[in-house]
């Protein structure tokens, strides 16, 4: 298949969206060799994110990566849902981990949306094409759930409206993989202590300033895929401020949608993978069929959610406190899932050493995870309770 | 399938025309479906006329006998009032008939279409392959369903006749007859379902203890979140069973059905606390209807168990759906 041939598709038609995974798998099967790890497994963190950027770099090359993004920020257009299935299928082939290649669609988007025009146009394409890797720096040690109780601060050198630069002083936490970043998306304070949302203020900042030091954090499975970033006195121009002064909450609250759809399905084709290997892992016996089965049942309509969702997406609609469904659906999925493993591979996640068994222990640590991160179960639970159910403020 | 106005439109119709019948003002469910035209409904647009009356039967707490009508059409015979469908016996997904030689019999559940009609039509499997007969009902022995809901209005019939009127059955249109009788009983437990939700939402706002309406307790707010997160889920499976129609999609719908109602009507029952322990409250009816259809058509364990069994055999999770 000749590349310069490829032409935008029309994702209105679900055909078109059909065709691109059929081209996408076939050339996929055609480059394995090339997308190939060039490590022995199972690698380290820093083998995984070489091995993303060098997938990232070949499909931005031949082009799959351009689909589904602007133009003008170096894409070809075409509905997000083009990129979403690029993540899927990646996932599902072990090509990228979900987790660290969706972090585009947390990044990426923040770019093109808030950023000067130029600024995007420049920086967004190196993220894309693997040049880069851009990291978020939202939470800190007393913000957890409670993001809007952020603390590290930015002042302006003068006025704030003209001032040319910004200092930065504080510390973020949970910032995933940020000692391999160039860039960091950053939430900061620039109203008084108090003023909850109305005084964040986002910036676009380059993790080689002076004044910026990362502590990464060894996660419960071993990895390294957190850090602590702090910030001493970090001078950042103002023409990397993101959206307007006193804006950052609505920078970090456009981010959702893009959260609750894209990163969700390919985390979801990730978990249909992983309940493959365990189907066949598994003794073939009725335990296992019910085990199984149960989980099946729970992944299907998630799925179902999710793609109801990217479809709502798709058509204009905007996404808000539903989304908080399939967070819950997701995260308990997910640890469902990882319970089946121990319950039907005894001793694996708990004893076992070999590459398999080291997988399914990194993973089944990592699912811990899932009820915490992106805002916890009580907070997802809160929202659907004062949000969809009406049932007023909890105090 | 119909566009969303219209299918708002048919919701609406089926509402009013389901308060009309049974706030008295005018006969049963049954003689308001077919008011509402609902056989030229099932026959231009079966998905969402399921969808649609289904949900409402289990959000009002009535009973029809259009699941006759469902399974006639999907078995290939025009739907009428005088003839009655035999429907696998609890738990099972099977044909609810047998024939060996000329010998037909069959246990199943039937509505109450059963007390009235003139025929029965039974699937039955036979060594030549599937069949369908017609048995008159005055062959059949028909005796109601009590347990926990007769007001469930179902019915347990038994043939055994030495002749009836058979025709082969194509296997693939009792596939289809019972994936759309799966999505009929899971939509009536997903009105159910909601309509339980809803009980309770209202109660958890109204209820003061302590000085304070309930629904300001987390312990309480978690409840109907989770109940809430069941519910959807639900239906998400039941959109997927209507846009990818297919065995195993209604199959998970059903499976789905029977998790949710489950969940919902134990987060609901202890949130109601001591007046949804009552009679007095509607909830019990909704939690009894949950339970008599939760055995209809393969119960979600069944259900669960066999995919989980064709799963391990195949060593692949089918998608089902893509985006």
């Amino acid at each position: 298949m000749a590349l310069s041939n490829f032409s935008i598709l029309d994702s209105r038609q679900v055909e078109d969206l059909a065709d691109y995974r059929d081209q996408l798998n076939d050339w996929l099967d055609a480059h394995e060799d090339d997308l190939a790890p060039t490590y022995e497994p199972p690698g380290t963190l820093d083998d995984h994110i070489a091995r993303m950027q060098r997938v990232k770099s070949i499909l931005f090359e031949a082009g799959w990566m351009r689909f589904g993004w602007p133009e003008r920020v170096g894409g070809w257009g075409g509905s997000a849902m083009l990129r979403t299935e690029l993540g899927a299928i990646l996932s599902e082939r072990d090509l990228v981990d979900p987790g660290h290649f969706s972090l585009l669609e947390v990044l990426a988007p923040t770019l093109i949306d808030f950023a000067a025009p130029e600024l995007a146009a420049g920086v967004v394409p190196r993220l894309l094409s693997g040049a880069e890797m851009w990291c978020q720096g939202f939470s800190e040690p007393n913000t957890g759930s409670d993001l809007a109780s952020l603390s590290c601060r930015a002042v302006p050198e003068g006025d704030p409206e003209s001032a040319a630069t910004w200092v930065i002083d504080g510390q973020k936490v949970w910032t995933s993989l940020a000692q391999f970043s160039e860039r960091c998306v950053l939430l900061t304070r620039t109203g008084p202590a108090d003023s909850r949302h109305r005084g964040i203020t986002a910036f676009f900042v380059d993790m080689n300033t002076p004044g910026i030091t990362v502590k990464p954090l060894e996660m419960i499975n071993g990895v390294r895929e957190f850090a602590e970033v702090f910030f001493d006195e970090v001078v950042v121009p103002a023409d990397r401020m993101l959206g307007p002064l006193n804006g950052g909450w609505g920078v970090a609250m456009s981010i959702l949608p893009y959260e609750r759809s894209s990163c969700f399905w390919q985390r979801i084709a990730y978990l249909y993978k992983r309940l493959e290997r365990l189907v066949q892992a598994a003794p073939k016996d009725d335990r296992s069929a019910e085990v199984v089965g149960e989980i099946a049942l729970q992944l299907h309509a998630l799925r179902s959610r999710s793609r109801a969702t990217q479809h709502r997406l798709a058509a204009g609609e905007t996404l808000g406190a539903e989304t908080s469904i399939e967070k819950v659906l997701l995260s308990t999925t997910e640890q469902a899932l990882y319970d089946a493993v121990r319950k039907l591979l005894p001793g694996v996640v708990e004893l076992d050493d070999d590459l398999a068994a080291e997988a399914w222990r990194t993973e089944y640590l990592y699912s811990r995870a899932s009820t915490i991160y992106g805002g916890t179960i009580e907070v997802q639970r809160g929202i659907i309770a004062r949000r969809l159910l009406d049932l007023g403020s909890d105090h | 399938m119909i566009d969303a106005a219209e299918r708002a439109l048919l919701e609406e119709s089926v509402r009013t025309a389901f308060a009309r019948a049974s706030g008295g003002e005018g006969g049963s469910i049954d003689s308001a479906l077919a008011e509402l035209g609902w056989l030229d409904l099932l026959r231009d647009e079966p998905s969402d006329a399921v969808a649609v009356v289904f949900r409402e039967l289990g959000a009002t707490n009535t009973t029809a006998t259009a699941l006759d009508d469902v399974l006639s059409a999907a078995l290939g015979r025009a739907p009428c009032a005088d003839a009655a469908i035999l429907l696998p016996a609890l738990g099972s997904a099977a044909l609810p008939g047998r024939r060996t030689g000329d010998r037909l019999r069959a246990t199943g559940f039937g509505t109450a279409r059963a007390d009235s009609a003139a025929e029965l039509i039974v699937a039955s499997d036979a060594a030549g392959g599937p069949t369908l007969s017609v048995v008159p009902m005055a062959a059949a022995r028909v005796e109601p369903v009590g347990g926990l809901d007769p007001a469930g209005q179902l019915r347990v019939v038994t043939v055994d006749v030495a002749t009836a009127e058979t025709k082969p059955l194509v296997p693939e249109a009792w596939e289809s007859a019972l994936a759309l009788g799966r999505r009929a009983i899971a939509y009536e437990i997903a009105g159910a379902c909601r309509a339980m939700l809803e009980l309770a939402q209202k109660h958890a706002l109204e209820r003061v203890q302590f000085g304070q309406p309930i629904a300001r307790f987390q312990a309480v707010r978690t409840r109907l979140a989770d109940a809430l997160v069941a519910v959807e889920a639900l239906d998400a499976a039941l959109v997927t069973a209507a846009l990818e129609p297919g065995a195993a999609t209604a199959a998970l719908a059903k499976a789905a059905a029977g998790r949710t109602a489950r969940t919902v009507s134990a987060q609901c029952q202890q949130v109601l606390a001591g007046i949804g322990f009552t009679t007095e409250h509607a909830f019990h009816r909704y939690l009894k209807r949950t339970m008599s259809r939760e055995g209809l058509f393969g119960s979600a364990d069944g259900i669960v168990l066999s995919w989980g069994r064709h799963l391990l055999e195949t060593g692949a999770i089918p998608r089902l759906i893509e985006l």
